[in-house]
């Protein structure tokens, strides 16, 4: 069976600054992989090479076993991969529903006359698409908030929208970075509750870089280690917390209890 | 023969309505779906049948816990329907609560709004061996769930719709053979004092209550009810499940909890029953956002608000207003009182309800100024709805005129005793509580009160919580208590003193937003509800708003001293009940240090209080908590 990314051999460098070297890893369909590593290890920048913002100098990358790395990345959301962004990218002066909306952007086919006049077949598939958003806006409890400028919201509530709007566009793969950064307990546990409503109900692969890990050892299936752009560790969470080479990265030479 | 249960005033209304009016209003996605007494009507007898080839026997209890919904009422009257006993559950009760209450009532089934409560119900089904199944309405999370022993709703009403081919006309048979006198449900009371007992509410009492309260205050077959109060209290029994169920009006289930106001502006209800607590919060709110608005609606505000409070008042002493100030009144009408009634739902409203606790005869000045007819209930889950604001007699500060078929006195002790035709059958397992509560038939409320001349009862207090210092006087800590609270920037107050005692203090809780917006506004910086408690400025504030308040109360009751709590009282650490009263006794204890330092001569005191965070985990605060003594004025 095709895995869903297969990243090849990727090197990646800005300038002198080599940012990846070397990475490889695979990922299953329906699966939960985590990317977790300390701070400047190359996570941001490995992810942001799956969904075409940055171009690898060597290697290639692979989803449902096309290559991506040389597309668009309008192209590459099209195939299917989401994406949410450690700093939030959403419309600040549009509503949540607006929002949302536009993140199914991919999915309307009526063109700019047909959606201007309104007929019959545009307006009934504005309708699907309104559902479609309601049914994300119920998964993720925004009813509350359904109306109200996202520029008005706190953090938490943005991070929600954005995850919203990135599932908005019904992918297959869902790129999570950092998703719940500057949370505290109770948000947490909400967001990694509405990460698995989302594994559960859709199928959907998800890809997630994450610094808690006690989230990590929760919910993953597979975690791959970056330290200084290398791969120094992979395998499930209770392999990889005894794994020597990721305690001397996180916590230094000193031992360390597992999680 | 006139009908006189629930499930028979369903049939009866079913046959009068079917498909041609609408029942309830549920909001999903965005859209009100409607559905019409037929459908009501079709999904308790399918979920009526599920239960029973599922095995449930008469007698049998069925726990419900949710918020509310169309198919928490549905799963009542279906049980009635089956001659076994509903009742209620609190959608926050954790684990030791949850247990008590599926034990202590012997209950066969569960049904369980969502996931959360399902996972709570699961945890302990294994020490539950009564317990067959829980059924859940709400299927978001559960769907990789395998567990035979929980049922999703709609999947009971498929095995109902099975069951019925071979069972035709037993679901009409037994509504039929349902009797005024069966017990319709429990009630478990609120437990500020030891654990909750179940009162054992039949047809009779509830559908008498209404009955009962229609005669005094009629609810037309046209009317909106928004359907929020949690339906294990009592009041929601009342109202929304037997009181929509005899007036035929229509129910409405806001999205979320979080959406109730903005459901509230959507709909208008006619009805409305807030807690106490819940219209301070809203007079809390509109004051807060009168502050912050643009310049000319805050104008329009203070200019019409005064006039709004003449009128009222004069409606109050009985004095015709004349044609100017019924003009102005008429103006007021238009500009402010109408357009602000609608921001907070109450645009077409024709009753406004409140119970609980006593309410400040401010606060109720101040909705009747804008057009909001309120008035306080008094009752008991044991004893129905009793006592009702008149119209033709109104006074913000008396409660009201007992209900037809309800006889309220006041004992030698100051105790008001009631004797009804809703009276409760008994206590489930527990007759000794019921001798305890009542004697040759009048039940003991344990509040205290007086009657006046027109016959209107006046609810004061709890009786154990009148208190009485050393100096010999009495005062109510209650009725301090809910005039400090109709201050915006005042959450809670808790006042002090006893026999030990020679004075009178509190213990306040700020309003951790409207303080908040308040320091925002004077460029005061703050980070913590801890930190802001104990400002200065805070407590000159406060301090203020204290000498107002003693200027009402009688010499010996006022207050002399009082402290900003570092902390709000919370329902999780048990300091309140969950309808949000102040467990007295429980918070006297627990702070005791506090209280001994605020009676001696220190200023400032460290106090330690452990707290139990959201998650579980225990923990212990360490801060210093300012003593102010209050100056007369």
């Amino acid at each position: 069976m095709e895995k869903i990314l297969r990243v090849n051999h990727i090197d990646l460098s800005f300038g002198g600054v080599q940012v990846l070297m070397d990475i490889s890893f695979e990922m299953e369909e329906r699966s939960i992989y985590a990317i977790i590593g300390p701070n400047g290890a190359g996570k941001t920048s490995l992810v942001n090479c799956i969904n075409g913002f940055y171009r690898p100098q060597k290697g290639e990358i692979y989803y449902k076993g096309h290559q991506i790395n040389k597309l668009p990345s309008h192209k590459i959301a099209k195939l299917g991969v989401g994406r949410t962004f450690q700093q939030i990218e959403l419309y600040t002066g549009l509503t949540t529903v607006e929002n949302l909306l536009a993140g199914r952007h991919i999915l309307f086919k009526s063109g700019m006359a047909a959606g201007a006049l309104y007929f019959g077949k545009a307006r009934r598939e504005e309708v699907e698409h309104r559902k479609a958003v309601e049914e994300i806006i119920d998964l993720l409890e925004m009813e509350h908030i359904r109306d109200e400028v996202v520029g008005n919201l706190s953090y938490g509530l943005r991070k929600r929208v954005e995850l919203g709007r990135a599932l908005a566009m019904e992918p297959k793969l869902l790129v999570l970075d950092e998703p719940m950064a500057g949370m505290n307990v109770e948000e947490k546990e909400d967001m990694v509750r509405f990460v698995l409503d989302i594994y559960d109900l859709k199928g959907t692969s998800i890809l997630l870089i994450e610094h808690d890990m006690g989230v990590v050892m929760d919910i993953s299936h597979t975690v791959v280690v970056l330290d200084f752009g290398i791969k120094i560790a992979e395998g499930t969470p209770s392999e990889i917390v005894k794994n020597p080479e990721v305690i001397k990265a996180y916590l230094g030479t000193k031992g360390t209890k597992g999680a | 023969m006139k009908a006189d249960t629930l499930p028979r005033l369903l049939l009866e209304n079913y046959q009068k309505y079917g498909a041609n009016k609408v029942a309830m209003r549920r909001k999903d996605l965005g859209l009100w779906y409607e559905y019409t007494w037929k459908d009501s009507y079709e999904s308790v007898k399918y979920f009526f049948y599920g239960l029973l080839s599922l095995g449930l026997k008469p007698q049998d209890k069925v726990a419900i816990i949710g918020e509310n919904d169309p198919e928490w009422y549905w799963a009542e009257y279906a049980a009635q329907a089956a001659h076994a006993i509903p009742f209620g559950i609190f959608v926050d009760s954790h684990h030791e609560e949850l247990k008590y209450y599926l034990e202590h009532s012997d209950s066969t089934f569960v049904v369980a709004h969502d996931q959360e409560q399902t996972d709570k119900c699961l945890g302990l089904i294994d020490e539950l061996p009564k317990l067959k199944k829980i059924i859940y309405w709400d299927p978001k999370g559960l769907w990789t769930y395998d567990d035979p022993r929980i049922i999703y709703f709609y999947e009971v009403l498929k095995l109902g719709k099975e069951y019925e081919k071979t069972h035709r006309g037993l679901f009409e048979e037994m509504v039929e053979k349902t009797k005024e006198d069966d017990i319709a449900c429990f009630c478990y009371t609120s437990g500020t004092t030891g654990l909750p007992k179940a009162a054992m509410l039949s047809h009779s009492c509830i559908v008498e209550t209404a009955r009962n309260w229609f005669a005094i205050d009629p609810w037309y077959p046209t009317d909106e009810y928004l359907s929020y109060l949690p339906p294990a209290w009592a009041a929601e029994q009342f109202l929304g499940i037997t009181g929509g169920m005899l007036s035929a009006i229509t129910v409405n289930f806001p999205e979320r909890a979080e959406t109730v106001q903005e459901n509230m502006r959507e709909i208008g209800p006619q009805i409305v029953f807030y807690s106490s607590r819940l219209w301070e919060s809203t007079a809390s709110l509109v004051q807060a956002k009168i502050t912050d608005t643009i310049k000319i609606k805050r104008f329009l505000y203070n200019l019409f608000i005064p006039i709004g409070n003449k009128v009222a008042d004069m409606r109050f002493d009985k004095e015709k207003p004349n044609l100017l100030w019924r003009g102005l009144r008429f103006l007021g009408e238009w500009v402010l009182y109408r357009p602000l009634r609608d921001k907070i739902g109450m645009r077409d409203i024709r009753y406004g309800y409140s119970s609980g606790a006593a309410i400040s005869p401010e606060m109720i000045r101040l909705f009747h100024a804008l057009g909001v007819n309120l008035k306080s209930l008094y009752g008991l889950s044991e004893t129905g709805i009793n006592v009702i604001g008149r119209d033709e007699n109104f006074s913000p500060d008396v409660t009201g005129n007992a209900l037809p078929n309800s006889e309220v006195k006041v004992n030698e002790d100051g105790e008001i005793i009631i004797r009804s035709k809703s009276m409760l059958k008994g206590y489930y397992k527990n007759p000794a509580a019921y001798e305890e509560k009542v004697k040759d038939g009048w039940f003991h409320t344990g509040d205290f009160g007086y009657i006046d001349e027109k016959n209107r009862l006046t609810v004061i207090d709890r009786i154990e919580d009148m208190r009485e210092l050393k100096t010999g006087t009495k005062f109510s800590p209650q009725f301090t208590e809910i005039r400090l609270r109709f201050s915006p920037y005042i959450r809670d107050g808790l006042t002090l003193g006893g026999k030990d005692r020679d004075f009178v203090s509190a213990i306040i809780n700020i309003n951790f937003e409207n303080m908040g917006k308040w320091a925002e506004a004077r460029h005061i910086a703050y980070t913590t509800f801890v930190d802001l408690s104990q400002k200065e400025q805070v407590y000159d504030l406060i301090l203020q708003y204290i000498q107002r308040v003693n200027k009402v109360l009688p010499e010996g009751a006022r207050i002399k001293k009082f402290v900003n709590l570092h902390k709000e009282f919370d329902a999780d650490e048990a300091e309140l009940t969950r309808s949000r009263k102040i467990r007295r006794s429980f918070v006297e204890e627990r702070y005791a240090n506090l209280i001994n330092a605020i009676y001696s001569d220190m200023d400032q005191i460290v106090v330690d209080a452990p707290v139990t965070y959201r998650d579980g985990r225990t923990g212990v605060i360490k801060t210093a908590v300012s003593i102010k003594k209050v100056p007369e004025v």
